[in-house]
């Protein structure tokens, strides 16, 4: 079942006695969604035109559209220059999340999202904890960051630190194990559907019902659970460095 | 049966433990997040979009605990 999880592609490699397995699938998706975003965005940008008073064009109005989409909907509660600031980056977080989750529903065999291996959400969840103390350290000076630590008294220093771990543990697993999940659940489904085919009177309600079935997960898991948790992920990327610069 | 069946056994017997139980807390507690925020947006409709943003990010945070137990049921399964 778990071979069905798109961890076909395994290259391992010894570097200094310890043994590191570098799934390749997932590094080519990953890579692959960061081009698509790449290209999607070079796209855009060169339908800008090139005089600010020029009407804009169709993809300007896009583009400023979704832009204050993201501003109003992603950083809400910012201020103005720090909503600016942080709004490629927080976007970026969204739409990365928000494709490595719909790869899933690609009928390409082998093809499975990026965000169902574990080191690519905690790479995220821990890209979010660096930001969190960069912002923190620059919007209220060092000091005043670290001391946020001693507060509301010293002798909860280390409830902070353990929440802090916390927080950035559950926000790579809650992205893992919501996407990981609906993985299975549609692998399981599947499986199901496969084994009750080689029973002659069950073959076609087994077919019907696991190909009806089996889609209409995959839909549900990538599409909507898929979008839902990539604007969580994102939201909470943008409370937790809210929390920081407050 | 042998004690490798027993194990195998107990694992799945666990797994499944692990994430039906600890599927009820946040069930209920999502249940209620949604509940609660639609008496909200029936009372005030204008309120509806921050309010809607409000359910989803507490229903994120609420969801961690049933995370953690689906994490745990995959661990049982195909790692221990």
């Amino acid at each position: 079942m778990s071979g069905e999880l798109g961890k076909k592609l395994i290259l391992h490699l010894k570097v200094g006695g310890m043994d590191i397995a570098f799934d390749l699938v997932v590094m080519a998706v990953a890579v692959g969604v960061t081009l698509l975003l790449v290209l999607l965005s070079w796209w855009l940008r060169r339908g800008l035109p090139q005089d600010p008073e020029a009407p804009p064009t169709r993809r300007a109005a896009l583009l400023a559209a979704a832009m204050e989409l993201a501003e109003t909907q992603l950083l809400g509660g910012y201020p103005k220059r720090l909503a600016r600031d942080l709004l490629p980056l927080i976007t970026t977080i969204f739409l990365y999340v928000l494709f490595c989750n719909w790869v899933s529903i690609l009928p390409i065999p082998y093809i499975a999202s990026p965000t169902q291996d574990i080191n690519v959400t905690f790479g995220l969840a821990l890209m979010v904890y660096a930001m969190v103390h960069v912002y923190g350290a620059r919007e209220r000076g060092l000091k005043r960051h670290l001391k946020s630590y001693l507060e509301p008294y010293p002798f909860l220093l280390p409830m902070n630190l353990i929440g802090d771990f916390g927080r950035t543990l559950s926000h790579a697993f809650r992205l893992f194990g919501n996407i990981l999940g609906g993985a299975i659940l549609t692998t399981i489904v599947l499986e199901l559907a496969g084994k009750a085919m080689r029973f002659p009177m069950l073959a076609p309600v087994a077919f019907l019902g696991g190909v009806s079935l089996g889609t209409l997960l995959n839909a549900w898991f990538g599409l909507f659970v898929g979008a839902i948790q990539a604007l969580v992920f994102a939201l909470l990327a943008s409370a937790y460095i809210h929390i920081s610069v407050e | 049966m042998t004690g490798a069946d027993i194990i195998a056994a107990a694992k799945y017997l666990a797994a499944g433990l692990c994430m039906g139980l600890g599927a009820i807390g946040p069930a209920i507690g999502e249940g209620m997040a949604a509940s609660h925020a639609l008496d909200g947006m029936a009372r005030q409709p204008e309120m509806e979009a921050s309010l809607l943003r409000t359910m989803i990010i507490g229903q994120a945070i609420t969801e961690s605990t049933g995370i953690y137990s689906l994490v745990v049921a995959i661990i049982l399964i195909f790692v221990a």
